[in-house]
C-alpha cells in the first residue's frame, strides 16, 4: 500500500488488452455506437491500416470485438461491432482507473 | 443498452466523435432537412400562384408534377445522404428506444392520416359520387391514379423515414399535396359546386382563415428547416475537421 492508499497490485491488474492507449480508443470508438465501419476508425483514432488492423485483429482474439464483412456493391465493407466482453472490460477499466486516481486536492 | 462513461477528454471527445458522426447517417439530415424546408416553401408559392388548379405543362395539369415533389425529395435526400455524410464509411448509432419511439410515432400518424385519405377517396368513389360525373373536358387524363397517392406516399415511409426531422418535412410535404389532391378530385369528378347558402359563407370564411393559418405554418416551418439543416450541415463539417489527419 503506497501513500495514496493504492495497492501496487491494483495497478498491475489492469486489464493490459484494454490499457494500451490505441486499443482503448478503439474501444471508445466502438461503445459510441453499434457499428463503426474500418474507414471511420481509422480516421478518428489517427492510426494507420496496418497498426489499426493489427490491434483490431488482437481485440477480436481477446473477445472484445467483432468483424462484420460485407459487401457495398462490389466493394467489400469492414466493419466492427464491440461485444458484450468488450463492453464489460472498458467499463471495469474506467472504474479501475478511477479508483486509481486521487482525488482532486489529495495527491 | 449500457453506455460508458469516459475518462479523460480526448477519450470523451473520440466518443461524442463517433456519436455525431452516426447521428448524420440516422438522425439528422443536415442539407436534406434544409431542402425539405425549401420544397414546403417553393410548393406554398406554387400554390398561391394564379390559375394554379388549372394551369397546364406539357399537356398535363401542373398539379399532376407537383404531387411528386415528396418523392423527388426522398430520392434527394438519400442522394445528400450518400454523397455528403458517408465519406468516412458507415457508422450506425446505438439504438435509443425514446428516439426510436418518438420518430415511430410520426411515422404512424402520418400512416393513420393517409390511410384515412385514402379510404375517403375509395369510398367517395365506390359510392358513385365520384363515378356518377364524367371527368371534365379541360382536365386530362382523368386523374384516376391520383386515387392511389396516398398509398404510394404510405409505402416508403418505414424504409426511409430515419429520423423525427425526416418525417416532419416528409409529413409538410405530403400533407400540402394532399390538400391539393382533394379539391383537383372533386373538380374533375365531382359534381358542381352546390350555391351558396345560408351559413356558406361563414363555412367558407372558417376554410379560407383555416387554409391562410396553415400556409403561414408551413412558411414558418420552412424557414426554420432550412436554417436549422444549414446549421446541421456546417456542425457536419466541423466535425470532419476536428478529425485527426490520415495516418
Amino acid at each position: 500500500m503506497n501513500k495514496s492508499g493504492t495497492s501496487p497490485k491494483a495497478i498491475l491488474d489492469l486489464d493490459r488488452m484494454v490499457h494500451e492507449p490505441a486499443r482503448l480508443a478503439i474501444l471508445t470508438v466502438l461503445a459510441s455506437a453499434e457499428e463503426v465501419a474500418f474507414l471511420f476508425l481509422q480516421r478518428v483514432t489517427g492510426m494507420s491500416k496496418g497498426n489499426l488492423s493489427s490491434h483490431t485483429q488482437k481485440l477480436e482474439a481477446a473477445g472484445y470485438l467483432e468483424t462484420v464483412k460485407a459487401f457495398q456493391g462490389r466493394i467489400p465493407v469492414t466493419s466492427f461491432r464491440i461485444t458484450e466482453d468488450g463492453r464489460t472490460a472498458l467499463r471495469a477499466y474506467h472504474q479501475q482507473l478511477r479508483a486509481l486516481l486521487p482525488r482532486e486536492g489529495k495527491p | 443498452m449500457t453506455t460508458t462513461n469516459l475518462d479523460g477528454p480526448d477519450l470523451a471527445a473520440l466518443a461524442a466523435l463517433t456519436r455525431d458522426y452516426a447521428a448524420f447517417q440516422s438522425r439528422k439530415s443536415g442539407l436534406a432537412t434544409a431542402l425539405g424546408g425549401l420544397l414546403a416553401v417553393l410548393l406554398v408559392i406554387a400554390a398561391l400562384s394564379p390559375n394554379f388548379m388549372g394551369a397546364q405543362v406539357l399537356d398535363h395539369l401542373f398539379i399532376e408534377y407537383l404531387v411528386w415533389v415528396p418523392f423527388l425529395w426522398l430520392v434527394l435526400k438519400g442522394v445528400f445522404g450518400r454523397a455528403l455524410y458517408r465519406g468516412l464509411g458507415t457508422v450506425k448509432a446505438s439504438p435509443d428506444g425514446a428516439y426510436e419511439r418518438q420518430r415511430w410515432f410520426w411515422i404512424l400518424g402520418l400512416a393513420l392520416f393517409l390511410i384515412t385519405v385514402l379510404l375517403a377517396a375509395l369510398y367517395a368513389f365506390a359510392s358513385g359520387f365520384l363515378q356518377a360525373n364524367q371527368p371534365r373536358a379541360a382536365l386530362f387524363p382523368p386523374p384516376m391514379w391520383i386515387l392511389l397517392m396516398p398509398l404510394l406516399y404510405l409505402l416508403p415511409m418505414p424504409w426511409v423515414i430515419r429520423g423525427i426531422e425526416e418525417a416532419r418535412a416528409y409529413a409538410v410535404l405530403v400533407g400540402q399535396c394532399i390538400l391539393w389532391l382533394i379539391p383537383l378530385f372533386l373538380f374533375s369528378f365531382g359534381p358542381p359546386a352546390p350555391p351558396l347558402k345560408t351559413g356558406w359563407g361563414l363555412f367558407g370564411n372558417v376554410t379560407g382563415i383555416g387554409l391562410l393559418v396553415l400556409i403561414y405554418l408551413v412558411l414558418i416551418w420552412g424557414a426554420l428547416a432550412m436554417v436549422r439543416g444549414w446549421k446541421e450541415h456546417r456542425e457536419y463539417l466541423t466535425l470532419l475537421r476536428a478529425l485527426p489527419r490520415e495516418a
